[in-house]
């Protein structure tokens, strides 16, 4: 077989395979640490902008709309504050004669503060699954709407159906009875709740009646109970220290039991449309009403990646030097084996090779340094959102469906092999000015 | 009346502006196939003047004309391209690729003459074996003084050259194995229709050239003696 420029290449990356494995385990090391930060980044953003759903508003009495965003879409924490139910009956009132109705496609009420073993539950009507979706594109794709991996959806108190994330990790099934923690008690999220006593709720015990198939939002970690059973337990622990007798019942309920903490609200639209123009007019009528906190979710993940991005713009850059620094360890290690190689150079000039090949064949040899260590970057970094994703999950309850972005990879492989190619310019015209007559002595 | 292998005029060559001549030479031919033997004290500019026939470097004045080709009117890749079809090196140290097989040492030769690259691999299996190099895979540091040697010469006659330069190519050597090795030179440069141009200060090589050139006698009053810097 002929001889090619590529042949002596490899083979001259084969002669330094120390330097050329070291040189590309640095680069291999920085493409990693740049696409895990990237794909984090990029998983983040995904989870944050499906979390809102199909709904256009979030009504809740949190403080503000950003921790109202953050607690009763991403479960940060259980909000602090309640909402009555009157209240809710007042605010969605759609009946002709009411002057301050508003146009509504849905307002689903939902209830945090308990949770499975850190898991937290959400209590809410059937409304949840029958016309809020998880995911804002399941109005035009019906395969991103809500869907059971196992069982079916609660139809009565005391029945609960598990998030994709919440099952697996909890190791639940169809058909196991729960029991579910009330306020801290062995939970992350129910922190600060409605009620911060932190006990398990051992009188009623919930049935798993269905696992919902993965949405990729926050509410894979979560469990789903209807709305009358949480109210039910709630119920149970006043009547306890009032020292009544006996399980609590619906009829025991008084107006101070029912209580939720959000409204997800969705602001009628023309069909296949998720935009309205009623958006708002509906937001500036709850905000004027004085007494909820009002929030458009879109808006405010928008509002917190301008100030997440800051901090995430200096990570990305930091591993952009580190990858400019890899890039640099080539041209060292290049112009380092200079010195041996120049003999090599000097014959191949004897033998025919212009100067501009051979500075061709040395920023080759530099660009497939790049594409080594780019390539086995790509894989650091597939391992990287692994164990960063668990890092977080574990850390911090957060849970990210981190993948590579193609559009983050393919930029920064060929950002890498371009970076190292260009590393290869200063040996290269080192190569380039190699003295055939000083470097084939001894001649005579 | 067939060109020149090599026709060399008035040739003149300094290292700097204001140093002594290395190289000043008023004429040297060969005719094609012809063998001479150019004999050089140690230091008297022999590979300088080799490497300005093979365009490595740029006289003074002068002209060089390999197969009536001149040298020195080309520049860049022309005279790579030249220098890699139409001359072929051996040098005292062989100067051999490192980490390169026998077989690629030839081909990497191959890769710059004007043979189509499908004959390459049995061109250069053809005359590694007619050299008796019998592991033509081996890298070229494993192999033997001689067959270091032999590969070598293939390697500077693979590309069909019209002149083959030699510097000192039995200076390494003793003397049984130098006799040897110039005579599988001289017979391989024959069988391949190549002028060699010799030089060498090694008085054992007279007797195997017809045809033999003193520098002191070819070079100018005063010029040679410079030495390769």
């Amino acid at each position: 077989m002929a001889m090619t420029d590529m042949t002596i290449v490899a083979r001259s990356l084969s002669l330094r395979r120390f330097s050329t494995a070291t040189t590309a385990l640095m680069v291999a090391v920085a493409v990693a640490l740049l696409l895990t930060l990237l794909s984090l980044r990029d998983a983040a953003r995904k989870s944050f902008e499906r979390g809102p759903g199909t709904m256009h508003l979030l009504v809740s009495a949190d403080t503000g709309p950003l921790p109202s965003v953050l607690n009763s879409i991403f479960y940060a924490r259980a909000p602090a504050r309640p909402i009555t139910w009157a209240r809710y009956l007042s605010l969605t009132d759609a009946t002709p004669d009411n002057p301050r109705r508003l146009p509504l496609d849905f307002a689903v009420p939902v209830q945090q503060g308990d949770n499975y073993q850190g898991w937290p539950t959400l209590a809410t009507t059937r409304e949840f699954f029958d016309r809020f979706q998880p995911d804002p594109d399941a109005e035009r794709d019906p395969s991103r709407r809500w869907a059971l991996a196992a069982g079916r959806f609660f139809e009565k108190p005391f029945e609960v159906v598990v998030g994709a994330k919440a099952a697996a990790g909890a190791g639940l099934r169809v058909g196991e009875t729960i029991y579910l923690t009330h306020g801290t008690g062995n939970s992350r999220s129910g922190a600060g709740g409605m009620d911060d006593h932190g006990h398990v709720h051992r009188e009623y015990g919930f049935t798993v009646v269905g696992i919902l198939a993965p949405t990729g939002s926050a509410h894979d970690r979560a469990l789903f109970t209807d709305l009358i059973g949480s109210w039910i337990l709630h119920a149970h622990d006043r009547r306890e220290r009032e020292g009544a007798k006996g399980l609590t019942s619906e009829a025991d309920l008084t107006d101070a039991d029912r209580l939720i903490t959000g409204i997800y609200v969705r602001v009628r639209t023309r069909p296949g449309s998720d935009a309205s123009s009623a958006i708002g007019p509906v937001f500036e009528m709850i905000r004027r009403q004085g007494d909820l906190t009002v929030a458009n979710p879109a808006d405010q993940i928008r509002q917190l990646f301008v100030i997440v991005s800051n901090v995430d713009q200096v990570f990305v850059a930091m591993s952009v030097i580190v990858l400019i620094s890899s890039g640099l360890a080539i041209m060292l290690a290049m112009v380092n084996s200079m010195e041996s190689r120049r003999r090599q150079i000097a014959v191949l000039r004897v033998l025919g090779a212009g100067r501009g090949r051979i500075f061709s064949l040395i920023v080759t040899e530099a660009a497939i340094i790049g594409a080594i260590g780019a390539a086995a970057g790509i894989v650091l970094a597939f391992m990287g959102v692994q164990v960063a994703g668990a890092v977080l999950k574990a850390r911090l309850g957060l849970l990210l469906d981190a993948t590579i972005p193609l559009d983050a990879l393919l930029p920064v492989a060929a950002g890498t092999i371009i970076l190292a190619a260009l590393a290869g310019l200063a040996p290269g015209v080192s190569a380039y000015r190699t003295s055939v007559a000083r470097n084939l002595r001894p001649l005579g | 009346m067939d060109t020149p292998a090599l026709s060399i005029q008035n040739l003149t060559f300094r290292y700097r502006p204001d140093g002594p001549w290395v190289v000043d030479l008023p004429g040297l031919t060969l005719a094609r196939g012809e063998q001479v033997l150019l004999r050089a004290a140690s230091g008297a500019g022999k590979s300088t003047l080799l490497q300005l026939i093979a365009g490595l470097l740029d006289p003074a004045s002068g002209r060089v004309l390999v197969g009536g080709q001149d040298v020195h009117a080309t520049r860049g890749a022309a005279r790579d391209a030249l220098r890699g079809q139409s001359i072929g090196m051996i040098f005292q140290t062989f100067n051999l690729l490192q980490g390169f097989s026998a077989q690629e040492n030839v081909l990497a030769a191959l890769m710059f003459s004007s043979i189509p690259r499908a004959e390459h691999a049995a061109r250069a299996s053809g005359l590694l074996r007619t050299l008796g190099i019998d592991r033509p895979d081996a890298p070229a540091e494993e192999l033997s003084v001689g067959q270091q040697q032999r590969v070598a010469v293939a390697r500077a006659v693979a590309c069909r050259p019209m002149l083959v330069l030699a510097d000192e190519p039995t200076a390494s050597l003793d003397p049984e194995t130098a006799d040897g090795a110039m005579r599988l030179i001289q017979e391989t440069c024959r069988s391949e229709g190549a002028a060699l141009l010799c030089v060498s200060h090694d008085p054992r090589l007279a007797e195997r050239f017809t045809r033999h050139e003193d520098w002191r006698g070819l070079a100018r009053a005063g010029g040679g003696g410079g030495g390769a810097a």
